[in-house]
């Protein structure tokens, strides 16, 4: 009996002892299927620079989208992944020569603080612009460069100083292997196996954030460094030359940015009696009647419009778009949107939308089509854009476009803070996968922040 | 025009979970011998956890008695991420759900049909800590939660054959929930929520025990709905120094529905050493079907939660067998399905359910005609693929459940 008893407590503490073990569960194989990792480039904007906070610093460049693919490359064979980083003690710097946006307090005109996006220094980092890295550091895998357009991918001396200001991009001048090269013969020098290309959002956003009254819209048809098709088909075709396989983004419709959609078009509060003095200021002359119908509560902000006849003004409309960089104070304390019109540089009418997003839809039809023909990949973040839109949710955390609290935007309302460049790369990976039959991991998101709070 | 990002933000507590631990409160840790037997007790009448399992059989017992019983209980889960490959374990401490349960009787005179019973039990209870920084922190990052239920109750012998019995139900219970936030300050800190607070609840047990012949008896028993209030409630909002008014800490209130249980209970002696007892569980889990959480200060960013669980009414099936190896041992062995009521898409965290088998043994002994010794372990190996559709958190969940119990009785 005695030794039954024996017995029976042996095996109960033994199978106590492996309940208390820890349930194994078998992780999937990654493999790379008929995509090589072994050499991966990246050519792109600002985006695939890790650009952040309306800066290029080190900490932003370390969850730069590229950066996070190559993470996951390396579980498939990926190797080195060498970006132009920032010294990690520089503050970064912009492309006014500002430092990054940090959010924090500030006390506007009135005399009010509240937490908003604040310089985290009073200037950028030009020093880290002036210099060259690329003997120190090059050649570089991410070929992303703040500002590039499609069709300035493929221009020689896009970074020689020699060029004059402006006439050059000091984020490329900084890495450029010499004062002739372009972004694409910089990526050549990787002799890639595999790429990624998201170029073109700066075709139509540079015009866009101008509020249409700076720059232009790259014709969607055009030669090579001229036209959005001939650049995209020149890049791909010596991006694929020697056999490489890729993925290319196609272009998110960029007016759902927290740059375009934060300030409210009717975000202009009156009480009544500041609603009369308006209509009395602005009224018809002939008739004696007010021009616009101001009232208590909120308003549509007065802007500037050329094509209205004599006035050159009218109240925005709904579904226009007041742009980031409107300085607030001059409307809370200089009457700027009510007895002066918001200038045109920080207004996107319904007129330059429509523009804007026509040549979205054809620089999106290029892509896909380039994609087809080329065997690539084709992330299509103009759809995801749309879902995050709605609102997204990843392990819990639920993401939307709106500035700040929406989770997935930096500080500067175009570019996209750490969790976003994950969420970014998640949509990369899972087109690479579904397109070249490989089995790479997502990125863990929530290994990845959103916005900072003081 | 105010660009004041705090009065903007709109991060919803999306994922605060569920309060209670779904077949987990039928794991039945109610007594050592039905433990060793699956949990099946609604026809087979032992001893006193008949309180519990069924009133009815309380005024079977021929004899007095106390008891007191403890089952330590380790659950294990380790998570796979479908999407990122992310894997992750809890690292849950030890539970001890307890029971006492008391009845008495005169044995002889008018009064010798009737008895009284007292239970004390602890009908659900779980702790599950996940490892820290795991991928599912922003749902869960921990739960802890223990109940208490009192429950006094009358049993009357009918005939020889038939006894009815009644119990009331007081149910209290503590809770603590933690869940990371979305929101991270300069030093890389993300915030917290934790909500604590305590319950009360009553609710009734009735039972019916039928035995025809002495080979033979079968049991019907109610246990009603209890609804566990939370009044007291204290959520703490641990957030960067410029969200502290966004999600102001403060008193909360909830409730949470505990499901009603009807069992069919059979018991059969097979020979005079076997006995076979079948209990079915119909789980009223239906009413289980949104979680609500009610903040005193809401704010643009802080409103009440209220998360669909959608839970489903559910059986269990319970067989088990008793064997007496010699007068003063007994051996017990049972095999039970209980079927999840947590349907497709509502899988969480806090608690991975999956339509479970479990495997149970025990021993019982006599120490002499006054004094018996039970003891029981259970073992549970389950696994779930899922794709929460609220959190949107994909993967499979894989648990080990162990409870190891011992009771003591004396019988006077």
């Amino acid at each position: 009996m005695k030794s039954k008893f024996h017995k029976i407590f042996i095996l109960s503490a033994g199978i106590i002892a492996f309940a208390s073990c820890k349930p194994k569960l078998t992780l999937p194989t990654a493999s790379k299927g008929r995509m090589d990792p072994s050499r991966y480039v990246a050519v792109g904007n600002s985006i695939t620079s890790g650009f952040a906070d309306g800066a290029l610093y080190y900490n932003g460049q370390l969850v730069s989208y590229p950066n996070l693919l190559a993470g996951q490359f390396r579980l498939i064979g990926g190797v080195n992944f060498n970006q132009p980083l920032m010294p990690s003690s520089s503050v970064g710097v912009g492309s006014t020569g500002n430092a990054p946006f940090i959010l924090g307090n500030s006390t506007d005109c009135l005399g009010v603080t509240s937490l908003g996006p604040i310089p985290a220094a009073a200037s950028g980092d030009l020093s880290a612009l002036a210099t060259n890295i690329f003997a120190s550091q090059g050649p570089f895998n991410n070929m992303g460069v703040p500002g590039a357009k499609a069709i300035t991918v493929l221009a020689p001396g896009y970074g020689n100083p020699a060029n004059g200001t402006g006439f050059y991009n000091p984020f490329f001048a900084r890495m450029a292997s010499a004062s002739t090269a372009s972004i694409l013969s910089d990526a050549l020098l990787i002799n890639p196996t595999f790429f990624t290309l998201f170029i073109g959002n700066n075709d139509v956003l540079v015009y866009a954030m101008n509020g249409g009254a700076a720059d232009s819209i790259t014709p969607p048809t055009g030669m090579a460094g001229v036209g959005f098709d001939g650049s995209i088909n020149a890049i791909v075709n010596a991006l694929t030359a020697n056999g490489a396989k890729g993925v290319i983004g196609n272009i998110p419709d960029i007016t759902a940015l927290p740059f375009f959609t934060t300030i409210p078009w009717n975000g202009l509060t009156l009480r009544q009696g500041q609603a009369d003095t308006l209509n009395s200021v602005w009224q018809d002359f002939s008739t004696g009647k007010p021009l616009y119908n101001f009232h208590a509560d909120s308003n549509a902000f007065l802007i500037a419009d050329p094509t209205v006849p004599f006035l050159g003004q009218r109240q925005i409309k709904k579904g226009e778009f007041i742009l980031l960089n409107t300085p607030l104070d001059s409307i809370k304390c200089y009457k700027m949107g009510t007895l002066k019109p918001i200038p045109n540089l920080h207004v996107l009418d319904s007129a330059e939308i429509a523009k804007v997003k026509t040549a979205i839809i054809a620089y999106n039809n290029i892509i896909k089509s380039v994609a087809l023909a080329k065997g690539l990949a084709l992330v299509d973040v103009n759809a995801f854009m749309n879902k995050t839109n709605k609102g997204i949710v990843y392990n819990g955390i639920a993401m939307n476009t709106k500035f700040v609290t929406g989770g997935a935007f930096s500080l500067d309302g175009i570019h996209l803070n750490p969790i976003g460049n994950a969420m970014l790369a998640n949509e990369f990976i899972k087109s690479i996968n579904a397109t070249f039959g490989s089995t790479i991991p997502q990125v863990d998101a929530t290994k990845y922040r959103g916005a900072v709070f003081p | 025009m105010n660009l004041n990002i705090t009065k903007l933000i709109p991060f919803a507590i999306l994922s605060l979970p569920i309060l209670l631990h779904a077949q987990g409160f039928q794991v039945n840790l109610q007594g050592q011998a039905q433990q060793a037997m699956a949990g099946a007790g609604t026809g087979f009448i032992l001893d006193g956890s008949a309180v519990f399992f069924n009133p009815g059989g309380v005024s079977f017992l021929t004899e007095n008695s106390i008891s007191a019983g403890a089952t330590a209980t380790i659950g294990n889960t380790t998570f796979l991420d479908a999407d990122n490959n992310s894997l992750a374990h809890t690292v849950s401490p030890v539970s001890t759900p307890f029971t006492a349960y008391a009845v008495y009787g005169a044995k002889d005179g008018p009064l010798k049909k009737l008895k009284f019973g007292m239970g004390v039990y602890t009908p659900f209870g779980s702790v599950v800590t996940w490892q820290p920084g795991w991928t599912g922190r922003f749902a869960l990052t921990s739960m802890k939660l223990l109940s208490i239920f009192y429950q006094p109750t009358l049993s009357y012998k009918i005939c020889d054959k038939l006894g009815v019995g009644a119990g009331l139900v007081i149910g209290t219970g503590n809770l603590e929930l933690k869940q990371d936030l979305p929101v991270v300050d300069a030093n890389g800190n993300y915030g917290t929520a934790d909500l604590k607070g305590s319950a009360t609840g009553y609710g009734y047990n009735l039972g019916l025990f039928y035995r025809p012949c002495s080979k033979f008896s079968v049991g019907l028993d109610y246990r009603s709905q209890i609804n566990m209030s939370v009044s007291d409630g204290s959520a703490i909002f641990t957030v960067p120094s410029a969200l502290t008014s966004n999600f102001p800490s403060g008193p909360f209130s909830s409730s949470v529905s505990l499901p009603s249980v009807i069992t069919l209970g059979l018991a059969d002696s097979i020979c005079s050493r076997l006995v076979l007892a079948l209990d079915v569980n119909y789980i009223g889990w239906n009413c289980y079907d949104t979680l609500k959480f009610n903040y005193k200060t809401t704010t643009s960013t802080l409103q009440d939660t209220r998360l669909p669980r959608d839970y489903k009414n559910t059986f269990a099936f319970r067989l088990g067998a008793q064997y007496h190896l010699t007068d003063k041992v007994v051996a017990r062995a049972g095999i039970s399905v209980e079927l999840t009521p947590v349907p497709d898409g509502f899988v969480t965290p806090e608690l991975p359910d999956a339509n479970r088998v479990n495997y149970t043994i025990g021993l019982g002994y006599k120490f002499c005609s006054r004094l018996l010794v039970d003891a029981s372990y259970t073992f549970e190996d389950f696994s779930r693929t899922d794709k929460n559709t609220a959190l949107v958190l994909n993967g499979t969940y894989k648990t080990y459940l162990s409870a190891a119990g011992l009771s003591l009785t004396y019988k006077f």
